[in-house]
């Protein structure tokens, strides 16, 4: 764990020849073209979210709105299904990252006891998901069958565990002082105690990292909405909401342009302003967390890959 | 477990119970694997029924390999599993070098401040979902708003707008630009995690040495990368039958299920849209069986090669 990532480059000083001098100029252009490139799609999506719909046309360039609007945004404020999409979203990555971070530390304090009875059958039980899985209908009508059909829980339990942060967790406890935990057993404290006082505060960097990756990966999730919770409007999640958007879309361009009507009583605000808006809204947060996802992010898959 | 044994039965109960308290804190763990990893299991069952919904997994009727041999002789299998195979071995053909080119390029720039700059930049979209990107990119291949249409027509390279997402032809030149769009700066980070990893000492001597910049990029930089870049090959060979469903659902629609139909596409829809749960489970049987051969044996190989390649 305490790998530090650093990419510095080697510092050579030398003498750089005419053709070295090229070659960094260019890469350097290189780069800018690079980082030109990642940044047009969410340029293009703020421009439209800011402008009217009348201005999106493909006769038109724009670099910025011809006419700044908030529009699209106050139609998305005042929409119960994107409120209540956005309200479930925030619910299922809170609950889901508490209730995985927690099921994942305890799986991975209990692993660290090197010599527990059955460790190495109750690894292989918690390992071999990880290479089999019976297959999208199998589960579905497991889901069926256990009643988590537009339920809530859909989200939140099965995403509950997973071995490959438990093992990074578990290699970040096996680097905590034993002492600590030794003098706490003298004392007569409890396991549940030393875990929930000693161990876990000790280790709030893998805490940290678990819990943006495992963040991120509930915000973006929207395929258990699509096929667990379909016919349920209160259970809809940001993600899927803008998917559906995109069906629709997709839709009305096949069938010629039916799409426009769907919004009805807005005539200034075409569905593609308020798709923009809507992808802003979904795009936000992960901007917002992201100066805490690229400090632990990198962080987290080196000490997969050197440990995985 | 040998030291169980060698324990006497007191013994265990006392094992048993001193590490009863982590055995509770596992229970968590197991308890969610078995309820959704180990209990769906039974329903692969159904690739060999007559799967009635009334009747139940239990209930319904044995047809043995009717599915499988439905599915062998179904022509849209084929044309999915050869979908499969292209998209991904194309994915692996672009990516690699792209990857490897980017992230040489990268390790050049002098400036780290600058540096630090452009991965912050690139990495980005690595963080979002495929339905952001899948937005993203009908909206710039939009024929009625699309940036890519409005130059395209301003430079007379189309008399009028394309819509290019319902092409078929395009799909998989538009999948493998925007698969590279999402995950070049997120692997660039990696194997320059492992670049970071060289020791300096190795450019200084060969400096002296009187080897060139290109020279050392070529005999050390690469050479380092090398176990990353196996692992990484590894991975897309166990994952070869097992295109994403993810980026391909969010890039494709009815008019390009020619070109872009792949196995768990194909599988979501014949199972949850047209409801032949049975047959559904069947092909994606198929594909896990497929996908976990390939998963053993690209690890035999990598173990062969060097035991530190191993995945498993």
């Amino acid at each position: 764990m305490a790998h530090k990532v650093k990419d510095e480059s080697p510092k050579i000083k030398m003498k750089k020849s005419v053709g070295s001098h090229i070659f960094d100029t260019c890469n350097v252009i290189f780069m800018v073209l690079f980082c030109i490139t990642i940044i047009i799609p969410f340029w293009d999506v703020v421009v439209r979210s800011f402008s009217r719909a009348q201005d999106i046309s493909y006769m038109h360039i724009n670099f910025l709105p011809k006419v700044w609007t908030l529009d699209a945004y106050k139609y998305c404020f005042q929409d119960n299904e994107i409120i209540s999409a956005f309200f479930v979203s925030i619910l299922r990555t809170v609950l889901g990252t508490v209730i995985h971070v927690i099921v994942c530390c305890m799986a991975a304090y209990a692993l660290t006891r090197t010599d527990m009875p059955f460790r190495k059958v109750i690894t292989a039980i918690l390992l071999i998901p990880m290479f089999f899985s019976a297959g999208m209908i199998p589960a579905y009508l497991n889901m069926k069958r256990l009643g988590l059909l537009n339920n809530f829980l859909v989200y939140i339990l099965p995403s509950g565990f997973s071995i490959y942060d438990t093992i990074i967790i578990r290699n970040y406890f096996f680097s905590i002082d034993k002492g600590m935990e030794e003098a706490a057993s003298i004392d007569g404290a409890s396991q549940v105690r030393i875990f929930a006082s000693i161990i876990m505060p000790l280790s709030q960097p893998v805490i940290a990292t678990v819990s943006l990756w495992q963040m991120v990966a509930h915000w973006n999730s929207w395929f258990d909405n699509m096929i667990y919770c379909r016919r349920s409007a209160e259970l809809t999640t940001l993600q899927y909401l803008l998917r559906r958007m995109l069906d629709s879309l997709t839709a009305s361009t096949t069938t010629s342009s039916s799409g426009v009507e769907a919004i009805g009583t807005l005539v200034d605000t075409n569905p593609d302003t308020i798709k923009a808006a809507t992808t802003i809204l979904v795009v936000l947060p992960i901007v917002m967390i992201y100066p805490f996802l690229q400090k632990y992010f990198v962080k987290g898959i080196m000490v997969g890959a050197v440990k995985g | 477990m040998n030291r169980v044994n060698a324990l006497g039965k007191q013994n265990v109960k006392k094992e048993l119970k001193k590490y009863l308290p982590f055995y509770m804190f596992l229970l968590p763990a197991i308890i969610l694997v078995i309820l959704f990893c180990y209990m769906p299991m039974d329903g692969l069952a159904i690739a060999f029924k007559d799967y009635k919904m009334a009747r139940g997994i239990g209930g319904s009727d044995w047809v043995g390999l009717k599915h499988f041999k439905a599915l062998f002789s179904d022509p849209n299998f084929y044309r999915v599993l050869g979908n499969t195979l292209k998209i991904s071995i194309l994915t692996l053909v672009t990516t690699f070098p792209v990857t490897i080119i980017f992230t040489l390029l990268m390790n050049e720039v002098g400036n780290q401040k600058f540096k630090g700059v452009v991965q912050t930049i690139t990495y980005m979209p690595h963080f979002l979902s495929w339905v952001v990107v899948g937005t993203f990119v009908y909206q710039l291949l939009s024929p009625t708003g699309g940036v890519v249409n409005a130059i395209l027509v301003k430079l007379g390279v189309l008399e009028k707008p394309l819509y290019f997402m319902a092409q078929k032809e395009m799909f998989v030149p538009i999948y493998l630009i925007t698969n590279l769009w999402k995950t070049t700066g997120y692997s660039i980070v990696i194997y320059l995690a492992t670049i970071a990893g060289i020791d300096t000492a190795l450019y200084e001597a060969a400096s002296i040495d009187g080897a060139n910049r290109f020279q050392r990029i070529l005999y050390i930089t690469l050479p380092a990368m090398f176990p990353t870049m196996c692992t990484m090959l590894i991975l897309s060979i166990g994952s070869l039958v097992s295109v994403g469903f993810d980026p391909v659902f969010n890039l494709y629609n009815d008019a390009t299920y020619q070109t872009a139909d792949v196995i768990s596409t194909y599988v979501y829809r014949k199972g949850m849209v047209e409801s032949r749960y049975d047959f559904s489970t069947a092909i994606g049987l198929f594909q896990n069986v497929v996908s976990l051969a390939l998963v053993l044996i690209a690890n035999w190989f990598a173990r062969k090669a060097n035991p530190e390649y191993k995945i498993i």
